[in-house]
């Protein structure tokens, strides 16, 4: 793959526009990187990714919200690339449903979309989208990731990945897990000495603190930090 | 010397009382052997002495060193010096199994374990086990085979040294070569004065692990206390023999279903809200 020649990082907390339209040009980079703490209205981004582009997305969602985010990916060009990763808590009433697309429109393109979630109180939450590969876009990879634990009875998740293949010499792949830790797995936990507060945290930390390496900025990364802890030890 | 005494126990799952006045003691040191058909409560029994919040101790006592078992948590029986190898150990989604095994290393320990020390002791109790060392970086038993988290079950044993450990069929799904294994890491925590309360429907293990001691369980009551020669006797001729010399009739199982398994569709998993308050 050829060098990319112009790289960009965007960076929104909280203050996420509604809609939002991103081009990457052939050979450049570009770097989303988004980070909620306070409510946030229905929110929709686009991106297209031009030949040899890469278009590379962090979210991390700590808003207390109800809400769709959607985003779509338009892999345009040959080798295009598509790295996405979420990362989101959602808890008490939060209604949060991300619906994440990629489009694989040329041959050799890439793309991931990871989605990580923990549900608390009496929240839903919601993973899904569509990786698409269409005809022509041969030796293309796509996958999608999508995992949320449920901790509380009246909480509740779902995740439901779509892969739509129309092309054959392609490699694709889902993963989805919707657990709910019940009381039969906390008595095999604290069965070994390790107590539900403990449980959970493991698990919290083990989804979601994968995100902070994706941000740059250090004070970012400390508020991510206590936004983790923050869900954790909040009841 | 630690003594786990249970004293005229009675247990109900699901309001059905399946444990009628059980009495027994089991010592560091020695391994009981426990027999009986199924469906006669010997899971319940081990169930009950862990604390699963699913087995309603209606009355009786279970004391270990002094202690008062039912007082307490199960993560407090289980530092007490209580450990219990599940049947059907639980997949637990999302957790790692190396972090899972740290935070029990360090609830058991006076102080947190160094990464060195923890590792060190991770890597050789895996490789005892005959475990890939790759394998503490996948989610607890999750997508594990039956035999598999069986040997997950006796490294934990290994890492947590207990001082009596209930092991409720750690045997079944084992290959040969898993069954040498399993039975050499308890003999090692025997040497050590680990005490035993076994449950196995087989003597291959009996015959690998040399308990000390038998009693049998029948109707949720212990019917027969006695020595080894029990394990061969029952091996040979069942549990009718109970009934023409002890005048104690058998109870048939009630074959309730034990394990409701729900399987998604395809890609789609769904958590939907239980209705809970």
């Amino acid at each position: 793959m050829a060098e990319n020649e112009v790289s960009k990082t965007l960076t929104y907390v909280d203050e996420i526009p509604a809609t939002l339209t991103l081009k990457v040009p052939t050979q450049t980079s570009l770097k989303l990187c988004l980070a909620a703490f306070k409510p946030l209205q229905n929110t929709k981004i686009d991106v297209e990714v031009a030949e040899g582009g890469a278009f590379e997305g962090a979210f991390a969602d700590f808003s207390p919200s109800q809400y769709t985010f959607t985003l779509n990916v338009y892999l345009k060009g040959s080798r295009s690339s598509c790295d996405w990763h979420l990362a989101a808590i959602a808890d008490k009433k939060d209604n949060k449903r991300y619906d994440t697309s990629v489009y694989h429109e040329k041959e050799e393109s890439l793309g991931l979309m990871s989605n990580y979630g923990i549900a608390e109180g009496g929240s839903k939450l919601v993973f899904a989208g569509i990786s698409e590969i269409e005809k022509g876009a041969r030796k293309t990879h796509t996958r999608q990731v999508a995992k949320i634990i449920v901790f509380d009875p009246k909480a509740s998740g779902q995740a439901s990945p779509i892969l739509k293949i129309g092309e054959n010499d392609v490699e694709a792949s889902h993963a989805a897990v919707v657990g709910r830790l019940s009381e039969e797995h906390l008595f095999y936990l604290e069965s070994r000495g390790v107590d539900e507060a403990m449980a959970k945290r493991l698990i919290t930390l083990g989804y979601l603190k994968p995100i902070e390496q994706r941000f740059a900025d250090s004070k970012l990364q400390t508020k991510i930090d206590e936004a983790i802890e923050g869900g954790i030890t909040h009841d | 010397m630690s003594k786990l005494s249970i004293k005229n126990l009675h247990v109900a799952v699901k309001g059905k009382e399946i444990l009628r006045g059980v009495d027994l003691e089991v010592s560091e040191g020695e391994t009981l052997a426990l027999l009986g058909p199924n469906g006669h409560g010997k899971s319940t029994l081990l169930a009950a002495i862990m604390g699963n919040p699913a087995y309603q101790v209606t009355s009786g006592a279970i004391m270990f060193d002094g202690q008062d078992v039912l007082a307490l948590s199960p993560d407090k029986r289980s530092k007490a010096g209580l450990f219990l190898a599940m049947q059907y150990p639980s997949e637990i989604p999302g957790l790692n199994s190396a972090d899972f095994l740290k935070a029990a290393m360090n609830a058991h320990a006076d102080k947190p374990l160094s990464l060195f020390q923890f590792y060190n002791r991770l890597q050789s109790a895996y490789e005892a086990m005959g475990i890939p060392f790759e394998m503490s970086k996948r989610n607890l038993n999750e997508g594990f085979s039956g035999g598999e988290k069986k040997r997950n079950e006796m490294l934990q044993m290994k890492l947590l040294q207990p001082k009596i450990a209930l092991l409720d069929e750690i045997d079944s799904g084992l290959d040969v070569d898993a069954m040498g294994i399993v039975a050499k890491e308890i003999g090692d925590e025997q040497v050590r004065g680990a005490g035993f309360l076994v449950v196995s429907h087989y003597a291959r293990l009996y015959n690998m692990i040399k308990p000390t001691r038998a009693a049998i369980l029948i109707n949720g009551r212990v019917a027969v206390n006695g020595g080894v020669d029990l394990i061969q006797k029952v091996d040979s001729q069942g549990y009718e023999w109970i009934k023409t010399e002890l005048g104690i009739p058998v109870e048939k199982e009630n074959d309730d279903a034990m394990n409701s398994v729900s399987i998604g569709a395809c890609a789609t998993r769904v958590a939907v809200n239980h209705g809970g308050k």
